[in-house]
């Protein structure tokens, strides 16, 4: 009578959570019963990749679920999921963050069909990523703020720190944002480390907010609220594309330029269609598809006639920094960006 | 001889109770798997280095200054909001249920309240900038020109507006509970409206405030998304430092030790919390009532003031979302202001699977939660039994805790067999659950302090068992506690997103995530246009919720004046 008791009781509390297990399990049975999927995680912002995976889609047949995360995220997702990997494949993001992830062991090492099209620059030396989009750095300002201040289109590093700007300048926090890291390469290529950190120094008195994402202060200058920015030229442009009233411009001294990239989890589960990706992703077939959608990576694939010309690049000096040596270095970087940038 | 002793007392406990004892195991069972489990392989990420325990992760953090300004920033933050928060929420609480203000201007208050919880707390944060940020709109039309809103300010005034309708809800439901013969009692013997205010209202609510200040408290110690937006480089806080270190950096080992800081303060609070208010008795439903009558009211100036406050407030938060709706609406926000459906068109083409998983994970939630909150909470308020305190706070660890944490231990914890749940629908359940349904327990058991244990012992000493005393003596006494639990957890089910931000998987996705995805894309119209519909969403249940919180509790009043007849008779 007793033990009746008990047992009703451990039951009903059981009982309650059956509905989640039971949810489960079927879940896990329609994975199995779909064949031609592949799961990704996607650095690249989803209106973008929504675009590309739908053109994917329609020349292959397989179908792609993404979630979109940003690099630190992915990684972090990556490394703690690596007994049991959720996705077959890593899509966007700059190389760095692949960098990061080979010691780790989460990646596969395959080469696309076509990756000796794509200059040996653009890809990982041992086959774990392949780049499929390029990116440089570039200003972006708010006209009319310019014209308030009688200040002119910065075109230099310099101009970012004239106390004209008086702390209204918005850009993105080192610890979270691959476009921020990409910002110290670019001022270490110009300056050298130690002169790179002194300028930030500088810098710093001007601004207003770091954002957590790469694209987050774009908004804010777009409105008004922000005067001007350091940002990757997809974001920038595609703001700017938005129809607002902004410039983009390039430092004389030059900036460096992220890699997008794309690789295989280790441990995939469908290995065969992630292959797929990989394969059309370094065919000619992604360039065409960026261009013809307005979205402004330029093509790996030197061969795709890009019609953007903003993203002619023979005017912009552009600055190289080996995948490797910002994935090494990286951690240093940020750290030492923590310690005596914002805590000046 | 101790463990001998606690042999004994279980034994005795599983023949004196055998229903208590068992609903003990199994709760204890759940707690393992989906509480201390992840936190324990979430520690020895932090302590065990090369195989033994090691205190360098935390040293290394507890080195850099920047890390022991964010430990003091979180505190002086959850203060300030925790304070704030209940002054404002028991300001509302009081306007709605002790004034004679017309009910119209009353049911505003509590459907404007709801608004800024019902939000994803990105939407607020972005909503408020516009209007108080640099060159905010509202800073542009009052002139003012050097205010700078990131920083403590910003944060401070976001997550007093994010936070003080919890404390609006769980003041509103002990101040309903009440008994107004005492205001009737004072009344008729001379008292003064002051008077009655300072010595009956204030005291007897004081467990609803107590349970107010600790959920602030603690919801303002773990929030990483206010903090991330409004809080700038020049005010770190740890749940942020947190997260920035575990996204960022890719240092979890870091972002653990962070979080670990966390711990200390949420343990604190819980102590002071026990020692306040546990002692004294605050019973008022007895089931000796007299026969019902209305509370008393508000002296006059204080009814004018708490007014003025609550119309402002209003204004305020009505301003606030005035600004996402007009951005929803808008083709480009602040450039081309024709009036277009296109975003929602967009949101229903596009976010459609969102929508569907995220409404079907709050409903599994709310009800797995709230069954669960209800038995804890009666559990830790009325029973007693070997490790009873490490139970009620155990079961408030994944709450205590920042979510982004919570988060990071369920995919260490359940990536692997035997319990695999990553990219499930359970393990996004399970995260809100143990996370949520902390105000459905602390409800309960402020709304239990004040019913008269006497009441339990009579159905018991007839012959009722604890099971069915539970449920035909308690359950209904403490219906309009439980609903509010389960407002509680519906809401932060379909807008929380610190902890599920790192379970959403490819086959889940949640609603918050589109959001924020939207927001980071600088689709601030697409942005808003998810957030309406979540809003409504949320909205349109949370009123039906609300509706039956205020029958139940009629429905339980008249109950009282019946049995008062028939005792009268």
């Amino acid at each position: 009578m007793k033990m009746k008791h008990i047992l009703l009781s451990v039951l009903m509390v059981l009982l309650c959570l059956t509905p989640i297990f039971a949810a489960g399990a079927q879940e896990v049975q329609t994975t199995e019963k779909v064949g031609k999927t592949v799961n990704v995680y996607s650095i690249m912002p989803e209106k973008y990749a929504t675009k590309i995976f739908s053109e994917f889609t329609k020349d292959t047949g397989i179908s792609v679920n993404f979630v979109r995360l940003s690099s630190g995220e992915a990684l972090a997702r990556l490394i703690a999921e690596k007994g049991n990997p959720q996705v077959d494949a890593l899509w966007g993001g700059p190389a760095d963050t692949y960098e990061a992830g080979i010691p780790e062991g989460v990646f596969e090492q395959y080469s696309p069909k076509e990756a000796d099209k794509i200059p040996a620059k653009f890809r990982s030396t041992e086959n774990y990523w392949t780049g499929i989009g390029i990116i440089p750095l570039c200003f972006l300002s708010n006209n009319e703020y310019l014209k308030s201040k009688g200040l002119k289109v910065p075109t230099s590093w310099l101009d970012l720190t004239d106390p004209r700007y008086g702390q209204s300048l918005q850009m993105a926090d080192v610890r979270t944002s691959g476009t921020a890291t990409e910002r110290i390469y670019s001022l270490i290529q110009v300056y050298g480390e130690d002169e790179a950190y002194e300028y930030q120094k500088k810098l710093h008195k001007n601004i207003q907010l770091y954002t957590k994402g790469g694209a987050g202060g774009a908004m804010p200058i777009a409105t008004g609220q922000a005067s001007a920015g350091v940002f990757y030229i997809v974001d920038a442009l595609d703001i700017q594309q938005q129809g607002y009233d902004l410039s983009v411009s390039y430092p004389k001294e030059g900036v460096t330029y992220g890699i997008e990239g794309s690789g295989i989890v280790k441990g995939a589960k469908n290995l065969g269609a992630a292959k797929v990706l990989m394969d059309w992703a370094s065919s000619k077939r992604l360039g065409e598809v960026m261009v013809a959608n307005l979205i402004n990576y330029i093509p790996t694939r030197t061969d795709v006639v890009v019609t953007n010309p903003a993203l002619d690049m023979s005017q912009v000096k552009l600055l190289e920094a080996q995948a490797e040596w910002k994935g090494d270095n990286r951690a240093r970087l940020v750290e030492r960006w923590i310690d005596e940038v914002i805590q000046q | 001889m101790s463990t001998t002793r606690v042999e004994h007392t279980r034994r005795s406990m599983a023949k004196r109770d055998p229903v208590l004892f068992g609903t003990l195991v199994a709760i204890w069972i759940i707690f393992a798997i989906f509480i201390f489990l992840p936190i324990i392989k979430l520690l020895s990420t932090t302590f065990v280095v090369d195989g033994s325990i090691s205190f360098t992760n935390l040293i290394k953090i507890m080195g850099k200054s920047y890390n022991i300004r964010a430990l003091y920033n979180s505190l002086i933050l959850a203060t300030a909001v925790a304070v704030t928060g209940t002054v404002l929420g028991y300001i509302f609480a009081l306007a709605v249920t002790r004034t004679s203000l017309p009910p119209f201007f009353k049911g505003l208050l509590a459907a404007v309240t709801i608004l800024p919880l019902i939000s994803p707390p990105f939407t607020s944060s972005i909503s408020l900038t516009l209007a108080l940020g640099p060159n905010g709109m509202l800073l542009r039309a009052l002139g003012i020109t050097d205010f700078s809103i990131y920083g403590f300010i910003g944060t401070w005034i976001s997550e007093t507006l994010t936070y003080f309708p919890v404390a609006f809800m769980v003041i509103t439901a002990v101040l309903n509970t009440m008994s107004a013969n005492l205001d009737d009692a004072a009344l008729s013997l001379g008292s003064s409206r002051w008077r009655m205010f300072r010595t009956i209202t204030i005291p007897l609510s004081l467990p609803g405030i107590g349970n107010s200040i600790l959920l602030l408290f603690g919801a303002s110690l773990a929030d990483f998304a206010t903090p991330l937006i409004l809080g700038g480089h020049t005010f770190p806080v740890l749940p942020t430092e947190a997260y920035l270190m575990i996204t960022g950096m890719f240092d979890l080992k870091g972002g653990a030790s962070l979080s670990f800081l966390l711990l200390i303060p949420a343990l604190l609070v819980f102590i002071l919390q026990r020692v306040l208010i546990g002692k004294k008795s605050y019973v008022s439903v007895t089931g000796k009532n007299g026969a019902k009558s209305a509370f008393g009211k508000l002296p006059h100036l204080l009814t004018a003031i708490i007014s003025a406050v609550c119309a402002i407030t209003v204004v305020f938060i009505l301003y606030l979302y005035a600004i996402i709706l007009w951005g929803s609406l808008v083709k480009v926000w602040g450039v081309n202001n024709t009036v277009t459906l296109q975003h929602f068109k967009y949101v229903f083409a596009h976010g459609k699977k969102a929508i569907t998983d995220t409404l079907l994970i709050a409903v599994l939630s709310t009800v797995i939660g709230s069954i669960l909150g209800v038995v804890i909470g009666y559990i830790a308020q009325r029973k007693n039994f070997f490790g009873k305190r490490f139970f009620e706070f155990g079961s408030m660890l994944n709450y205590a805790l920042p979510g982004t944490v919570v988060g990071i231990a369920y995919i260490i914890a359940f990536n692997q067999k035997p319990i695999l749940l990553t990219g499930t629908l359970a393990i996004l359940v399970a995260a809100y659950v143990f996370r949520y349904y902390a105000t459905g327990i602390r409800s309960v058991i402020a709304s239990l302090a004040q019913i008269d244990p006497a009441l339990e012992e009579a159905s018991l000493s007839l012959g009722a068992n604890s099971l069915r005393t539970f449920t035909h003596v308690t359950i209904p006494l403490i219906i309009p506690a439980v609903l509010a639990g389960m407002r509680y957890l519906f809401i932060h089910s379909m807008t929380a997103i610190s902890a599920t931000i790192f379970l959403v998987s490819v086959r889940w996705t949640l609603l918050t995530t589109r959001i924020l995805e939207s927001m980071t894309e600088l689709q601030f119209s697409q942005a808003s246009a998810f957030s309406i519909v979540l809003i409504i969403i949320v909205f349109v249940v949370d009123a039906i919720m609300l509706a039956l919180m205020k029958w139940s509790t009629r429905k339980f009043t008249q109950q009282e004046s019946i049995s008062y007849e028939k005792i009268g008779a």
